[in-house]
């Protein structure tokens, strides 16, 4: 039963990560429809920030969150602007998706040429400490994570529902055209949504790097995960993805312990097939495309 | 006018006839050597390094006069991918017209290359890529000098029984045993071999659990070693599953007596550097022999320092170039006892090989088997200690005492 509780709890603390990391993603696929495959490359560029932060400047990672956030906004906002804007107008959709997959190539490879392929730790004092709760663990670094990502879905819910900017994006979302019809420009919506979806990837990376080694590749560990858990929870939907992760924490951590290790990729994706089959909408999906 | 156009075509013939001269002057005193290693891309640390081996082995021959008296020419080849690695590996055999392949490091780049090769007639001399596959083909111009995965589990498997139990105090039989491994090629080959020797050895195996290279999270895992009450664990993996496995087994308290890793992820500074170096102090790990060995059992690494340093002005970055400058020597020496560059003769000459264990640069021997394989190399047993991986295992290799891990 001990057992079992601590694999409840590191399940959850895994979900808490794949939440955080997902929240961007859900955002700019909700928002602009597009599928980022350069997402994990965010991730991974915010990772190097922190540890270029905290390994040459000496500050504490949880420091380095405003300004690596404020980077990842601009690096989101130049993307949108120079990179998939122009392609808004191309013949086919999924031409933008095919730029996301370039960048995510390139930057890779950046990352290769400028830090090779070793892998960097962030220092983290105290962060990587155990807190006991009777015979239960969890790591510092893992409840800020999880207590994070709750705060982000809220704040970000309350700016949706509330603000004049929120509500306009989720115009933009509902119907494009209609939206442009009232005066939004739609263009703008775009390059601030894609700036604030990876702003979230900022936060997320300042919160991982502590936890995770930074090497080049360390967005496509995560990338996969993050697409399955903003399909489970319903295309865009930001407390969909967040109980989705959730699941797919739970589900990765008590597979690996009573089926085994390496099958717990084959339990996850079984889960998946099966919701998209009994809810191809997700589990809190709109049961309709939203445009 | 006229004049000057006589003048320009007879100038124009002159070199021509010069520089064919030249040519034919070059390549009566050179031969050509390709030297495929993976350049650029992920692995380029480590080809890099390897390639310095064969390069330092090329001039000391060189130096002493080449090999059947003609100057050596080494041809790079980058192996960035595996397509690359044939697309170089014709380029060399085609274009540059080079008598032999030294390489690769890389297992799976070996593997395609050498195909390449054989088909070719063209001698494929591998000093680097430990997947036993390479020379289960039945190639007839494939060589290995180096040791092989299945050489890893049978050192780590013989370093529980001879090292890690003795220094215990307790019976091998009495250890829990437990095999974790990435499920890649790499991790599964070493995996599988170590457990058919553990079991042909009587070890008790409490464990054995495959997990993808790309795990974010081995809380569970660990707590399945915990909960079947590990005291060895062995290892095999790359970089990020080995930090991985450190950071949470610490997080998690589990402290085996004894954690043996299979090369990769744990013979890396970095892998050290990001676990922390007082927790990997005391990790046992099994891989090449590496510069900390004792000169006694590895003759040839005093004078391999001595040139290393002098070319690089740097101390090796791993033991991959020692590796290579031993497996480079034993070749390039059996080459120029050969009759002719011809594949049968260089391999002819290679068969013809045998050097009792301890007297290359690496402390190897040399007989090769029918497949190709050196079958008198070994790997060494390593171990962290403050911060430096040096042989613990043999005795005779060894540099230091085994330490117990704290």
């Amino acid at each position: 039963m001990q057992t079992f509780l601590q694999l409840v709890i590191n399940g959850l603390m895994l979900g808490g990560l794949f939440a955080i990391i997902s929240i961007g993603l859900t955002l700019i696929f909700g928002i602009i429809r597009l599928v980022n495959f350069a997402h994990g490359e965010l991730l991974m560029v915010g990772m190097y920030l922190t540890w270029i932060g905290t390994s040459q400047l000496g500050l504490h990672p949880y420091v380095l969150a405003p300004p690596v956030v404020l980077v990842l906004f601009v690096i989101g906002v130049l993307i949108q602007r120079f990179i998939l804007q122009p392609l808004l107008d191309a013949r086919d959709a999924h031409v933008q998706i095919f730029a996301t997959v370039g960048l995510s190539t390139a930057l890779i490879n950046l990352a290769l040429l400028v830090f090779g392929a070793d892998l960097y730790a962030t220092p983290a004092p105290g962060v990587r400490e155990a807190i006991h709760f009777g015979p239960f663990r969890v790591l510092i670094g893992q409840l800020v994570m999880f207590g994070c990502g709750i705060a982000v879905v809220v704040a970000l819910h309350l700016f949706l529902e509330r603000s004049y900017l929120g509500r306009a994006i989720r115009a933009t979302a509902q119907h494009r055209a209609a939206a442009q019809l009232m005066g939004v420009d739609v263009r703008r919506i775009y390059i601030v949504t894609f700036g604030i979806g990876a702003a979230c990837v900022g936060l997320a990376a300042v919160l991982v790097a502590p936890l995770y080694p930074t090497s080049p590749t360390v967005g496509t560990y995560f990338v996969l995960t993050a697409f399955v858990v903003v399909v489970l929870g319903g295309m865009g939907s930001l407390h969909g993805a967040f109980v989705g992760a959730l699941l797919i924490g739970l589900v990765d951590s008590l597979s690996a312990y009573y089926i085994a290790p390496d099958l717990k990729e084959v339990v996850i994706f079984g889960l998946f097939l099966l919701v998209l089959l009994v809810r191809p909408t997700g589990l809190f999906g709109l049961g309709r495309g939203s445009e | 006018m006229n004049g000057m156009t006589t003048r320009r075509w007879a100038l124009g013939l002159l070199s021509g006839v010069a520089m064919i001269a030249m040519g034919s002057a070059r390549a009566a005193a050179e031969v050509r050597f390709g030297a495929l290693y993976p350049f650029s891309g992920e692995l380029a640390v480590l080809g890099d390094e390897s390639w310095r081996g064969l390069e330092l082995a090329v001039e000391e021959r060189n130096a002493a006069g080449g090999v059947q008296g003609e100057r050596i020419v080494l041809v790079r080849g980058d192996a960035v991918d595996n397509n690359q690695a044939v697309a170089e590996a014709r380029r060399l055999i085609s274009v540059s017209g080079v008598k032999a392949i030294f390489g690769t490091y890389s297992s799976a780049r070996a593997q395609v290359a050498s195909q390449v090769a054989e088909l070719a007639r063209i001698p494929y001399l591998e000093m680097g890529a430990v997947s036993d596959s390479i020379t289960d083909r039945k190639f007839r111009y494939l060589f290995r000098t180096n040791p092989t995965a299945r050489d890893m589990a049978e050192r780590s498997i013989e370093m529980v029984i001879n090292a890690v139990a003795p220094a215990h105090s307790v019976q091998p039989r009495d250890l829990r045993v437990a095999i974790i491994h990435e499920d890649s090629l790499y991790g599964t080959t070493v995996g599988r071999f170590q457990a058919g020797f553990a079991k042909e050895q009587g070890l008790n195996i409490v464990e054995t659990l495959p997990y993808p290279a790309n795990v974010v999270d081995m809380s569970a895992l660990i707590l399945r070693l915990q909960s079947a009450k590990a005291d060895v664990v062995l290892q095999t993996s790359y970089q990020n599953d080995t930090v991985l496995f450190f950071r949470q087994a610490r997080e998690a308290g589990f402290r085996p007596r004894a954690i043996i890793g299979g090369g990769g992820g744990y013979s890396l500074r970095e892998t050290m550097q990001a676990v922390g170096q007082d927790v990997m102090d005391g990790v046992l790990n099994i891989d090449f022999t590496q510069i900390a060995t004792n000169p006694k059992a590895a003759p040839g690494i005093p004078h391999f320092l001595e040139a290393y340093r002098a070319k690089y002005g740097m101390e090796p970055r791993s033991g991959h170039s020692l590796g290579n400058y031993a497996g480079a020597k034993i070749y390039l020496e059996a080459i120029d006892k050969a009759k002719s560059f011809s594949a049968d003769d260089i391999a002819a000459a290679l068969r013809a090989l045998d050097i009792p264990e301890g007297q290359t640069a690496a402390g190897w021997g040399v007989r090769f088997g029918e497949n190709g394989q050196n079958q008198r190399s070994k790997m060494m047993g390593l171990q962290w200690q403050d911060g430096k991986l040096v042989t613990v295992f043999p005795s005779e290799a060894a540099v230091s005492d085994l330490r117990l891990r704290r």
